[in-house]
């Protein structure tokens, strides 16, 4: 996957933000998805992933949605041009300052109405080439953190060549028995879904 | 910034650290109980999968502990198998499920090593010293290689003799020091058919090429002179046929070794004349005399001389026993014990035995024989079976030549004449000679104790070690162990060795043949041996160096051409 826009920044805090952008498109944003905001005016990048896509009415969508025969046209139309945005909520992951990638939390959040892109598949597999990430997704107070880190994982392993996914699914598994050692059966349902 | 600092701050280049040869590292322990070591987890990707660290570990191997300056040799003693989390019993993994079973075998389930460290070297030290403190905490533990262990072992040279090698290092020579062999009593032992005959045999030929002691064997099952086969029809030679000169069979049966193909260089007889209630004493245990009877024994050599073996022997001429007996200094029940006893040195039943005195005195033959640097093998022929004959006869020549030495130590003391050659007494069914009942009084016992004053030291070889007098057993400078399954065999070869508790599981798990334990006076630690084989390598291993060498070397020289 290439790098791509995928909407602007609505609010943020050092622990995560959230974005906005209008109709989905059937592949982005979705759940586990690895994006990245400019931060300290381009100096930094925060990456996040993805962990909530909230879609809120508004006073026509709730009119429409008591009309009776309400046309196909309409309902298009008012998806394309929303009131409300969709609203993406992103977990704070880490950040790149110059070549490198910190799993820790960014020295400062970005700011609003900055363009938030989705990270390439070679920013993926940089990023994720340490483990330590997994450690803030399993400290996230909101985030649901078993899913999303069966949802990060596998896009990362999407992210490499075939002949190298074996071994990084393993050492993923590792990491994660590493941290979740004294909770085996959470231990235990976490690697079944990440076996291959 | 260094990588592994930037690692602190989970700040990271592409990086991937290749693993060391090391396989663990210490976790806890202590000098005199041993140190816990915490064996790394499988990796697959260097070709470590979970699980083989621990399958690859053995009791009794050797591992290096510690960085640059300073490494502890240790050995392992214990192997178990631990995880980071207790419930792991309780919630193991799916067998089928091998992604997670892996992944458990290579983060949470790990093994455990109990090492016990033996020696420290550090830079400056160019020789191993005994360790006095342990490594600290999380120190890296490695296997050894061939090189730690030539470091510890040293290399083979006139004095250090290769015995076999150590476990999973077939080619590496562990190495004996004759020399602090010979210095004190050593001892070879193990349960029957663990191989104990063929590795004294090797030690012995160790010491005859290398001249570190001049050898008295008492061959009981006519292991050691000439030719012996093994179960399987294998012949082996014996020390006669590797060393052609400066090793010389006396035997007490000439006829079977006769049979036996085995070339003899004299017959040993013990004249009934000759035999003197100490002689005699020694066979309380074995003929069942009583203190009452042991008594009796040097009464009636009192009162009637010399020839009391034969006038209580003799069936015809009874005037000399009946005074006796009717005087009533010995009980009528004391005497006749002693005469049935006694039955068994009538010479029509052991044939080495003669009336009145022997033609030759073979007790100065032997010994101006071994003050040449000649080795006696004693072939006890048929004797062998009879625990008596073996008992009476060693008994009889170490009394006699140990007082030799004795006083050869003490002329060469007083500036007459020159010291006698160190000599070595082996004698198997050791604790027949050294049982704590009569090692206190007996020429064995003093051997044992006496250490080297008189420059006589003793090689017993027994698969009884338990039934020998712990005092003795204290002394023995070297032991030489195959495996021992009797508990109380496996404490007695342990007495008086520090910190051998840890050695107990080393040596019950001994495989049944040619492993042995060997530790003390001639190793610098503790070290478990495939003994090395005794075949043709060994044999040239021996002409190497012997006088005929050269010849031998010249000969071959000649026949093969040049090189
Ligand atoms: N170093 C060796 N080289 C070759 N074969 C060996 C060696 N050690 C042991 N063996 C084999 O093991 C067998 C038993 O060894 P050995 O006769 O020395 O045992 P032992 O302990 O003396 O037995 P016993 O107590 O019955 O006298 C030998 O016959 C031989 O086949
Ligand atoms: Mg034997």
């Amino acid at each position: 996957m290439n790098e791509m826009n995928i909407g602007r920044l609505l609010r943020s805090a050092t622990t995560g933000y959230v974005f906005g952008c209008s109709v989905p498109e059937p592949e982005v944003p979705h759940f586990g998805m690895f994006v990245k905001a400019p931060a300290q005016r381009g100096q930094s990048e925060v990456v996040g992933l993805i962990y909530n896509i909230a879609i809120e009415d508004d006073l026509f969508v709730r009119q429409m949605a008591a009309t009776p025969n309400l046309s196909e046209t309409y309902i298009q139309d008012q998806r394309a041009n929303r009131q409300v945005p969709i609203e993406v909520s992103v977990l704070c992951v880490g950040y790149r300052n110059g070549g490198q990638y910190a799993h820790a939390l960014p020295p400062q959040p970005p700011i609003t109405l900055d363009w938030i892109n989705t990270c390439a598949d070679a920013e993926v597999r940089d990023f994720t080439q340490r483990h330590d990430y997994l450690q803030l997704i399993l400290d996230a107070p909101d985030a649901p953190a078993d899913e999303l880190i069966v949802a990060a994982l596998q896009r990362a392993v999407e992210s490499r060549p075939p002949e190298d996914r074996e071994r990084y699914r393993r050492e993923a598994g590792r990491e994660l028995a590493k941290l979740l050692s004294r909770d085996l059966p959470r231990l235990q349902r976490l690697l079944k879904r990440l076996a291959p | 910034m260094t990588d592994s600092e930037l690692d602190k701050f989970g700040i990271f280049k592409k990086s991937d650290a290749p693993r060391d040869n090391s396989i663990g590292i210490v976790i806890g322990g202590s000098l005199s109980k041993g140190l816990d070591v915490r064996l790394d987890f499988g990796d697959v990707e260097h070709g470590v999968p979970a699980g083989k660290i621990i399958e690859d570990m053995a009791v009794g191997k050797y591992v290096v502990i510690g960085g640059k300056s300073k490494k502890f040799f240790a050995i392992v003693t214990d192997i178990s198998l631990d995880s980071n989390n207790p419930d792991l019993p309780k919630a193991p993994p799916d067998p089928d499920d091998t992604f997670t079973a892996d992944v458990y075998g290579s983060s949470i389930a790990f093994g455990r090593l109990q090492v016990s460290p033996m020696l420290l070297m550090d830079e400056e030290s160019k020789e191993p010293r005994p360790v006095k403190t342990i490594p600290a905490h999380f120190s890296k533990v490695y296997e050894a290689t061939p090189q730690d262990v030539n470091l510890v072992f040293g290399q083979e040279d006139a004095s250090h003799w290769h015995i076999g090698s150590p476990l999973d290092m077939e080619g590496v020579k562990v190495n004996l020091d004759l020399k602090r062999f010979v210095e004190r009593s050593s001892g070879v032992f193990g349960k029957s058919g663990t191989g104990k005959s063929f590795i004294t045999r090797t030690i012995l030929a160790g010491i005859i090429k290398a001249q570190s002691a001049v050898n008295l064997i008492f061959d009981m099952h006519n292991d050691y002179g000439w030719a012996v086969r093994d179960e399987h029809g294998r012949e082996y030679k014996g020390l006669r046929q590797l060393f052609t000169s400066g090793v010389q069979v006396i035997t007490l049966d000439p006829e079977t070794s006769r049979h036996r193909g085995s070339k003899v260089d004299g017959t040993l007889q013990i004249g009934l004349d000759q035999i003197e209630p100490e002689d005699v004493e020694m066979l309380a245990g074995v003929f069942g005399l009583s203190d009452v009877q042991v008594g009796a024994l040097y009464y009636l050599r009192r009162k009637l001389g010399k020839q009391w073996i034969a006038q209580l022997l003799d069936e015809h001429d009874t005037a000399a026993v009946d005074e006796l007996e009717e005087a009533e200094k010995v009980q009528k029940g004391t005497l006749r014990a002693i005469q049935r006893k006694f039955e068994m040195f009538r010479p029509d039943r052991m044939g080495f035995i003669r009336n009145g005195m022997p033609p030759d005195d073979m007790v100065d033959y032997i010994f101006n024989a071994l003050n040449r640097g000649t080795n006696i093998v004693l072939e006890f022929g048929v004797y062998g079976n009879t625990l008596a004959a073996y008992v009476l006869v060693a008994n009889f020549l170490t009394r006699r030549i140990h007082a030799k030495y004795v006083d050869k130590k003490n002329k060469a003391a007083g500036q007459v004449g020159e010291e006698p050659k160190p000599l070595v007494i082996t004698i198997e069914e050791a604790h027949k000679f050294l049982d704590p009942d009569i090692a206190q009084h007996t020429i064995f016992g003093n051997i044992a104790r006496e250490l080297r004053k008189y420059n006589v030291t003793l090689l017993i070889v027994d698969q009884r070690p338990s039934g020998i007098d712990d005092e003795v057993m204290s002394q023995i400078g070297t032991r030489v162990t195959c495996l021992l399954d009797n508990e109380a065999d496996i404490k007695a070869v342990f007495s008086g060795v520090s910190g051998a508790g840890q050695l107990r599981e080393v040596l019950a798990r001994l495989d049944t043949q040619q492993q042995a334990l060997i530790l003390g006076h001639a190793v610098p630690m503790p070290v478990v041996v495939k003994t090395r084989d005794y075949d043709e390598k060994l044999y040239e291993a021996v002409v190497d160096s012997v006088g005929t060498s050269r010849k031998h070397a010249e000969r071959k020289k000649a026949i093969d051409g040049e090189e």
